[in-house]
């Protein structure tokens, strides 16, 4: 007979232990983009928080291309530098093969592929891309994980879109306002509504805060602004 | 998959309910009648929970009549809409509320001036000029949407609960062979053809 | 809170306050009525706004309506926004066990005239903030237009047209809401109501 301990079991086979892990996590923020006529403007806060706690105060989620256009993120961290780092392998190999930057829309689409691409286990991003489109016009388009895509002429995600999408469509889309002329803005106009909208959503959400980068995209290149937020 | 409907017209207003008693699956007659007199003027449409709607539509009916008696003047549409309502909210956090869906029509017997309220089991009421229950509802309404207009004649409201019934039958799912059809008017309650 | 779906703001202004309320009634996202009552006066200085599970908003105004005529009779004066705003808390807390579902603004002048907002939440915690008060199913969006265009002492037009942007603009973002709006703005003097046109999708 054989020797069993009590705290053996008795089957045969030890039953497997099991591990939960989640492979997503959320790290908070909000980006925007805003299409001017000839110019475009991208915007993002710079914290990074994984529920209650702050990573980093300063941990840049908005991304210049090399094709000239920039690429703002939200959602999970580790899976929008990676798929940042796909996109300039792409691009680079894109220039080398055609002697030329690839164009804004091509860009678009090909990242809407790429995100398609892993439909059944996707990069729990959420893209807007902003840039000068091959009219010389500014162009916002914005994705959700698995890659299905729209452009727009403003745009938010992330953490505090909600407060800030309807305040966009009132102060750049001129929604609900009668007797006026409606017009494209300046830039400066712009940066000014994009810092009051940063300001507001960082009162309200908690996700939102510290810094947010200002990338103003022209056909002469791109400037950026750092702006303080409040840090609590 | 009972079928309750309703139009407001110039001085009346035109109720259509469907005619089959089911239980599950199975439809046990034909010829159901699914609405109550509360008084001359006012009608009830119900639908819901079997067994419950009958039980609170002649509930309502006998505590309105009971009023009229009472008080030797009948009840206005508006004041039966809010007893109904108040019956239905208290209903719904007690121990066991009623599952009735109603309709109230009612046309003032003096100045003809018509009346119609919505008031669904967790007695939310609207006033409302046409109106709908149940899947029926998101079949028929874009059709109101669309032909409702302010004091239809009795000839036009007909006309546009044809179209209703027409979109039921063809694409909603149920059988509804037959529908009841009453209009309510200044000088009471009576079943027509359509 | 999101079955019937419903938007309510009020703000501070200079000796003035603002109410306002979409006019939506619908069953999830079946649009039944576009003049559905939200908002009620409950004298010439205390406002209220219900959001929430519309057979509640009927059941609480009623109630409401019965509490202050009795406190009318009783103590021979009209009840002040911040009385009536315990006296709805109170109300709400009785059902602690079985809330209604509702979260209410109230919105008013006190007796010397200080403007008064507040909001509680279903149970009737009540919070009294400085400058506006959001609730219902686009409160996110509300709080995002209010947070940027509200400022401090706006005079009572001012205050209109930062409620109504505010409101018409947070709604467009909610399928839930909207269809129409209707603003209160109290002052001392007199109150100032007004319907306004909205998107119809």
């Amino acid at each position: 007979m054989p020797i069993t301990h009590e705290y053996q079991s008795a089957s045969p086979v030890k039953a497997p232990v099991e591990h939960r892990f989640s492979p997503y996590t959320d790290n908070g923020g909000t980006a925007l983009a805003v299409a001017g006529e000839d110019f475009c403007v991208v915007a993002g806060d710079t914290r990074q928080s994984e529920g209650y706690h702050i990573n980093s105060r300063y941990q840049p989620k908005v991304f210049q291309l090399s094709n000239g256009s920039v690429l703002a993120t939200g959602g999970m961290y580790a899976d929008a530098v990676t798929l940042v780092k796909r996109l300039e392998q792409r691009l680079e190999w894109y220039y080398h093969q055609h002697e030329k930057k690839m164009s804004v829309d091509a860009l678009a689409q090909m990242l809407s592929v790429i995100l398609y691409h892993k439909r059944f286990f996707p990069y729990y991003v959420w893209n807007t891309l902003g840039g000068i489109d091959g009219n010389g016009k500014g162009c916002v388009f914005s994705y959700d994980p698995v890659g299905n895509y729209e452009k727009h002429h403003w745009n938010c995600t992330g953490s505090a879109g909600h407060l800030i999408q309807p305040f966009l469509d009132n102060q750049i889309g001129f929604k609900h306002m009668q007797g006026i002329q409606r017009r494209f803005l300046t830039p400066e106009e712009v940066v000014r509504i994009v810092k009051d909208s940063f300001t507001s959503a960082t009162e309200r959400d908690i996700y939102t805060g510290d810094y947010v980068e200002i990338f103003i995209v022209t056909a002469g290149g791109i400037d950026v602004q750092r702006v303080p937020l409040k840090r609590d | 998959m009972e079928v309750l409907l309703a139009i407001k017209g110039k001085d009346f207003i035109l109720t259509a309910a469907d005619r089959t008693s089911a239980r599950s699956i199975v439809v046990m007659k034909q010829g159901e009648d699914k609405s109550r007199a509360l008084n001359k003027n006012i009608l009830m449409l119900y639908s819901g929970e079997a067994g419950d709607t009958v039980q609170f539509a002649e509930y309502i009916q006998r505590n309105i009549q009971l009023y009229g008696i009472k008080n030797g003047v009948p009840l206005s549409t508006s004041a039966a809409a809010s007893f109904t309502r108040k019956e239905l909210a208290t209903s719904l956090r007690s121990r066991n509320p009623y599952h009735v869906n109603v309709i109230i029509a009612g046309t003032d017997p003096k100045t003809a001036l018509p009346e119609l309220y919505w008031l669904d089991y967790l007695a939310a009421s609207v006033k409302l000029n046409f109106a709908a229950h149940g899947h029926a509802s998101y079949f028929t309404l874009s059709t109101m949407d669309r032909y409702w207009r302010e004091g239809l004649s009795l000839e036009e409201a007909k006309s546009l609960l044809n179209k209703c019934i027409a979109e039921l039958k063809v694409r909603y799912i149920a059988n509804l062979p037959e529908f009841t059809v009453k209009v309510v008017d200044k000088d009471g309650i009576r079943e027509i053809d359509l | 809170m999101e079955y019937n779906g419903s938007a309510i703001i009020a703000m501070k202004g200079k000796n003035c306050v603002a109410i306002a309320a979409d006019r939506r009634f619908g069953v999830q996202a079946l649009t039944l009525s576009t003049d559905f009552k939200k908002v009620f006066q409950m004298n010439e200085r205390v406002f209220i706004g219900l959001p929430g599970l519309a057979t509640d908003v009927q059941t609480l105004y009623e109630r409401f309506r019965f509490k202050t005529n009795m406190y009318k009779l009783r103590e021979e004066r009209e009840i002040t926004p911040s009385t009536f705003a315990r006296m709805v808390s109170s109300t709400l807390y009785e059902k602690r066990f079985g809330p209604y579902f509702c979260e209410p603004v109230i919105a008013g002048l006190e007796k010397d005239g200080t403007p008064y907002i507040c909001t509680m939440d279903l149970l009737g915690c009540i919070t009294t903030p400085a400058d506006f008060v959001v609730s219902g199913t686009a409160s996110n969006q509300m709080y995002g237009m209010a947070e940027s265009l509200w400022e401090p002492d706006l005079e009572p037009e001012e205050l209109f047209e930062t409620i109504s942007q505010s409101l018409l603009n947070a709604v467009d973002r909610d399928a839930i809401s909207g269809w129409g709006a209707v603003v209160h703005v109290i002052t001392p003097e007199r109150i100032l109501t007004r319907t306004l046109k909205g998107r119809m999708d």
